[in-house]
């Protein structure tokens, strides 16, 4: 390596030093704000978890949730889910680069890359607030891994695309950094590699949940699809935005249409795909399914039994899911970027609805026993669940400048970086 | 060139000088009982039937933990017994309970095959079994953790959908009444999604769980279909009055905050060739309990005799605790009694 002028120590201290050291005051007000939400839901999760198990204290504990013995899994799972499927879409890019030689894509891959890398740190933080004996955790899953458990295999999975998406940002920076090309002997099994592991991330989450006997609601085999269908259309669409707001804020860098056009064709077939999978689903249930638990859980969820907020995520997602598609096939909009950026950010929203609280909650009630215990996160919980976010948002927001940078140096010589 | 190699070879011994010297403070740092004491819970023999043999480590954890429980009992009956008066009854009880503490790591005998039977025709709906198994097991008073549910469900139709466990008033004629706890399954689905293997099956036939590996993550319970499960959503609190002092490491010993817990046959008795609390307490008897692999055990002849089924045969779990309609109901219906409701 050293022979080639730099090492690869040098390049991690090049995203380290762009990464803390180069801003505008912009960029340090918005990564102080972040941080800022960040430590508060922090201290929320210290006051919910730890007062009882490190101080000794008598209070605190996850009954300052909402959860119950009824609803064991509750916002935090369900973002878990969402974010597991953005981070497996964060490849979208790399697909369309390497293996299609798509010359403009290639200048925007490593996007993806920070975007999974960012997710999954989300997504670990995640169930890291989750669960209730982190340490423990952290000392037994190495020593006592359960390989018939699938929360054991998504753990691995979830680390292995974090390393590998870590490892692939690195090298692109490594190499765009000095204005070389990224090796074929690098790039070829990394995307033979990195590309089937980001079904295999989101297959997986779908796998703890999909054969549980005892949550009829989630028992179809159609879930797995539908989770890898639905992350296909909001991963793209959250790329997308960055995008667009790297070309707002970072002088010189400009992304070419076709790349706005090409990923709103993924995210319009993905979103056609998983509403498709919506009504099939919704035909087994309502049709002819004659288990009683399923029955009522589907009605939870569709018609607001108990929970009427559920349903209305529900509807939200068919709708703002039926829209962003029609509108996306309407040349007026997806002939501008303004336009795209629109159906980007309903279909967002779509997905949120569609892979959060939906998914999750409906599993609990009623639950196995015909309980009915509704579930409405508690301000806490929201502000852990914003807090982890906030970090998430800032790992994303440190690696993607130093990312787009190095691109820069390559593609578009000449041109500096100001904020 | 020669320069260069000798450069090279000085780094190499450099940092090889770094790394040795790094690991030995290291090493000296991590004292190694302070490394074994993280690494205690993995003893993979703790899974196996020796745990039964004195010196085996579940004994050892079992002696450790009542060490531990009597200074704890100790200083919370000095407590009572300072603001109470010595001669006080519950100063007097709390001493009592505090020095009779035992805490066992008794494992299973051999051959032994436990399930547990109910008669559905005798079953009062009195929820007694309930309050017992409170007491039995230490459970945490402040969180409500019940681990026996008793459901109330039309006579027509058992489906656990349409049961109600919130009734207030029992029995009612046009009802049968269906407790519910661990169904000590076959194929029991919340040990194999366990992510550290902190719950696991028993020779025989018990499900337990470790409260000292559960790491809190609730899939058991998402997988669980039968609700059995219940987690310590706050640091559980038993009055050392109220404290039962027979305990087995894997049942009743008080519990910590974010574990799970469940039904183990109250393990700390039938291991001892006991029947649970709620066998001993049903005012009716409607409980059977009894060793599957014995031909003369109750639980074999009321299987015999009337044939039993379990609830939700669907899920595939194989459960090891049986539903019967026994010969009539207690106390006897009055004739008519449907008409009127
Ligand atoms: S009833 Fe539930 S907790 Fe008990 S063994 Fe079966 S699945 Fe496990
Ligand atoms: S809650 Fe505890 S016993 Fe249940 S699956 Fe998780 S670690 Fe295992």
């Amino acid at each position: 390596m050293s022979s080639q002028g730099s090492s690869f120590i040098d390049t991690i201290k090049f995203v380290i030093k762009e990464a803390l050291l180069t801003g505008g005051p912009r960029y340090y007000l918005a990564a102080l704000g972040l941080l800022i939400i960040a430590l508060y839901g922090m201290y929320l999760w210290i006051f919910v978890q730890h007062a009882p198990i490190f101080l000794g204290a008598e209070e605190g504990g996850l009954i300052l949730t909402a959860l119950n013995d009824s609803v064991p899994w509750g916002i935090y799972i369900s973002f878990f889910v969402f974010w597991v499927g953005v981070a497996a879409a964060g490849i979208v890019f790399g697909i369309a680069a390497y293996v299609f030689g798509d010359k403009e894509f290639k200048k925007v891959a490593v996007l993806g890359e920070v975007q999974a890398v960012a997710a999954i740190v989300t997504v670990l933080l995640l169930i890291v607030v989750d669960i209730g004996r982190p340490l423990r955790a952290l000392v037994l899953m190495p020593q006592l891994p359960n390989l018939r458990s699938m929360l054991d295999w998504d753990f691995i999975v979830l680390t292995g695309y974090l390393a590998l998406n870590l490892i692939g940002m690195l090298v692109t920076v490594h190499y765009y950094r000095q204005d070389k090309p990224i090796p074929r002997k690098f790039i070829v099994p990394f995307i033979t590699i990195a590309a089937p592991f980001a079904i295999g991330i989101h297959t997986v989450t779908a796998f703890i949940s999909q054969a549980l006997t005892a949550r009829p609601i989630w028992n179809s085999p159609l879930l797995a699809p539908r989770y890898v269908a639905t992350a296909f259309a909001s991963g793209p669409a959250i790329l997308l935005l960055a995008l667009y707001l790297a070309e707002r804020y970072i002088k010189g860098f400009k992304v070419d249409f076709s790349v706005y056009r090409k990923t709103l064709y993924v995210i319009v077939g993905s979103l056609v795909v998983g509403l498709y999978f919506t009504l099939s689903e919704v035909h087994e249930i309502f049709w002819y399914t004659t288990e009683p638990a399923k029955k009522a859980q589907a009605q939870t969820l569709f018609l607001g039994y108990h929970l009427p907020y559920l349903a209305k995520l529900m509807w939200l997602w068919i709708g703002l899911g039926i829209a962003a598609v029609i509108l996306g096939i309407v040349p007026r909009v997806h002939n501008t970027k303004r336009g795209i950026i629109f159906v980007s950010i309903l279909t967002i929203i779509a997905v949120v609805a569609e892979k959060t609280m939906t998914i999750i909650i409906p599993g609990f009630i009623p639950s196995t026993l015909g309980e009915v215990k509704p579930y409405y996160p508690t301000a806490i919980e929201i502000g852990i669940t914003i807090g982890v976010h906030a970090i998430g948002v800032l790992v994303y927001l440190l690696l993607a400048r130093p990312a787009l940078k190095a691109v820069m140096t390559h593609y578009f010589s000449g041109s500096g970086a100001k904020h | 060139m020669t320069g260069q190699v000798d450069k090279s070879r000085r780094d190499f011994l450099k940092a090889a000088a770094v790394a040795a010297s790094t690991s030995a403070v290291s090493f000296v740092a991590v004292s190694r009982d302070e490394l074994k004491k993280m690494l205690v819970p993995v003893n993979l023999s703790d899974f196996i039937a020796e745990a039964a043999e004195a010196g085996s480590p579940l004994e050892r954890r079992a002696r450790e933990r009542e060490a531990r429980l009597k200074e704890w009992c100790r200083a919370e009956a000095d407590k009572i017994c300072s603001s109470m008066g010595e001669d006080s009854d519950a100063c007097r009880e709390a001493r009592k309970r505090c020095a009779m503490i035992k805490v066992k790591g008794t494992g299973p005998r051999e051959g032994v095959r436990f399930a547990m039977a109910l008669d559905v025709n005798k079953c009062i709906g009195c929820r007694r079994c309930a309050y017992a198994c409170v007491m039995e097991n230490n459970q945490g008073r402040n969180l409500g953790i019940e681990w026996i549910k008793v459901l109330e469900m039309p006579r027509e139709e058992m489906e656990v959908i349409y049961a109600n466990m919130d009734y207030t008033e029992a029995p009612k004629p046009n009802m049968v009444y269906v407790p519910v706890a661990c169904m000590h399954c076959e194929d029991p689905p919340c040990t194999m999604v366990c992510p550290v293997r902190a719950t696991w099956k028993e020779p025989d036939g018990i499900v337990v769980v470790d409260y000292d590996r559960c790491i809190g993550c609730r899939y058991c319970m998402t997988a669980c279909p039968y609700g059995a499960r219940r987690f310590n959503w706050a640091k559980p609190y038993v009055p050392v009055t109220e404290l039962n002092p027979n305990m087995h490491i894997l049942g009743n010993v008080p519990r910590q905050v974010h574990v799970v817990e469940k039904c183990t046959w109250c393990i700390q008795r039938t291991r001892d060739g006991g029947v649970p609390a709620c066998v001993e307490v049903c005012p009716v008897g409607a409980r059977v309990f009894g060793d599957l692999n014995d031909p003369d055990s109750p639980i074999r002849r009321v299987i015999e005799e009337y044939g039993a089924f379990v609830l939700k045969p669907e899920a595939g779990t194989r459960p090891r605790f049986f539903y019967f309609f026994g010969p009539k109901r207690t106390p006897p219906r009055e004739p008519g009694a449907e008409a009127k409701e």
